[in-house]
């Protein structure tokens, strides 16, 4: 898939992230459309994909966001690095890997997110924030892997042969 | 007789059999006849009618059908058209009732130059993070909106614009982490400062130990900072926290505005800041 493709399919994605997801709460938090695409393609597709996926999507949702800029482009870009890492994984064929990767990649990509807020002066509860968002928000992005990662797979497998041109 | 003699004079057989008939029908002898006739051609007539009458209903029915199936037809794009008609009109209604709302309050303080008619301040967009709190709105810098100009609904204050662009603005909410307002509660006149949570609610700190805080006193906006009017409404104060070894006291504070059903806001574009006034007091 070229990065023709690529570009305008995570500008919707992060759109709707926008527009529709946030009315779509479940246990105070909704989900993270972004951080779900980033980590099912590196899961595809390897580090490289996974972190220059991260960088487009990122660079979208921090021109749509509030918080200081760069702060989700680094922290998708980070995630989108390291879920692509278990591509090459013992377990990156058995069906819970996608699931557990993704709880683990949204703690991770939550907490850096909120280290570069901090790091640039904004206040941030740690605790309050850890146990009110970072977590309910993992659980939900894990419940919803299986519905993202599945037909990822398939795109990948049908249309995503070829390497991504940079 | 012949075959041909014979057809010759059918006709008239017939005639003068029929006149038979006549002659004895009048004279009340055909009676019998007639009844063993009845009793055999009604049952015929019965049937034969029911099937005709079964075979127009079956015609008039699929003649009714057609017919049918046509203002069925007629009637959902009626109804479909009556139903977009419905939506609208609901929606225009609601819009209208925001509105009113929105111009009671305009009416209400009539010292801020309030920004915000049917078309502009509408919540376009939120925040596509889980630990952020802003909205986007459809109003920029050519409706006047600067940074941190006042954002407010009829129901209260709900942040400040963080941001602002040529059609957009984006609005830190007063829920968020590092939204600070200076506030003061109503019937106590005890101020502090209204925090945004991680979990969405509001926290008033910096409360001093010796004023009193009391459940169910409403909090408004002090006006000290500059960032805020005075007497803006914020929220209710439902539960507070006084420990003797604290400096402060903590009081948690429900918000009048719902943040989660925003649609459209108001943006006041130019309020008497304190710092401003102060200023040109010290000047004056």
């Amino acid at each position: 898939m070229t990065t023709y493709l690529v570009v305008p399919l995570l500008v919707v994605v992060v759109i709707l992230q926008a527009a529709v997801v946030p009315h779509l709460t479940v246990w105070g938090v909704f989900a993270d459309l972004p951080v779900l695409f980033v980590v099912s393609w590196g899961l595809l597709r390897g580090p490289k994909e996974g972190t220059l996926w991260g960088f487009i999507a990122g660079i979208v949702v921090d021109l749509i966001s509030g918080a200081p800029f760069g702060a989700a482009t680094l922290s998708l870009m980070v995630v989108g690095f390291l879920s692509g890492l278990g591509k090459n994984s013992i377990f990156a064929g058995h069906f819970v890997f996608p699931v557990v990767t993704m709880f683990l990649s949204t703690i991770l990509y939550n907490v850096c997110f909120l280290l570069i807020v901090w790091v640039s002066g904004q206040p941030v509860a740690w605790l309050d924030s850890s146990v009110s968002i970072v977590l309910p928000s993992a659980v939900l992005n894990a419940i919803l892997a299986p519905i993202v990662f599945l037909p990822m797979r398939w795109v990948c497998m049908r249309f995503g042969q070829e390497e991504m041109e940079w | 007789m012949s075959r041909e003699r014979f057809q010759g004079l059918l006709p008239f057989g017939l005639i003068l059999l029929a006149l038979a008939g006549f002659v004895l029908h009048r004279a009340g002898v055909w009676a019998p006849v007639e009844g063993v006739l009845a009793r055999v051609t009604t049952p015929l007539l019965q049937g034969t009618s029911q099937v005709m009458g079964r075979f127009g209903e079956l015609t008039r029915t699929a003649r009714d059908l057609r017919d049918l199936r046509q203002r069925n037809r007629d009637l959902e794009s009626e109804n479909a058209r009556l139903l977009l008609e419905n939506v609208r009109y609901r929606e225009l209604e609601g819009e209208a009732a925001l509105l009113r709302d929105l111009l009671s309050f305009s009416h209400a303080n009539p010292s801020f130059d309030v920004q915000g008619a049917h078309v502009v301040g509408r919540v376009i967009g939120r925040d596509p993070s889980n630990l952020q709190r802003y909205i986007t709105l459809d109003v920029g810098r050519e409706e006047g909106i600067a940074r941190n100009t006042p954002v407010v609904t009829d129901r209260g204050l709900v942040g400040r614009i963080s941001d602002v662009g040529d059609g957009w603005s984006r609005v830190l909410l007063i829920i968020d982490q590092s939204s600070l307002v200076n506030a003061l509660t109503q019937s106590t006149r005890a101020s502090g400062l209204i925090q945004g949570q991680a979990d969405g609610s509001l926290t008033l700190h910096n409360v001093l130990q010796n004023d009193t805080l009391s459940v169910g006193d409403t909090v408004f906006t002090s006006g000290l900072g500059g960032n805020f009017p005075r007497q803006i409404l914020i929220g209710q104060i439902t539960e507070v926290e006084r420990k003797d070894y604290d400096l402060y006291q903590v009081a948690a504070v429900q918000a009048t505005v719902d943040f989660d059903h925003l649609e459209v806001v108001l943006v006041i574009t130019d309020f008497a800041a304190i710092q401003d006034a102060d200023q040109s007091d010290e000047n004056q």
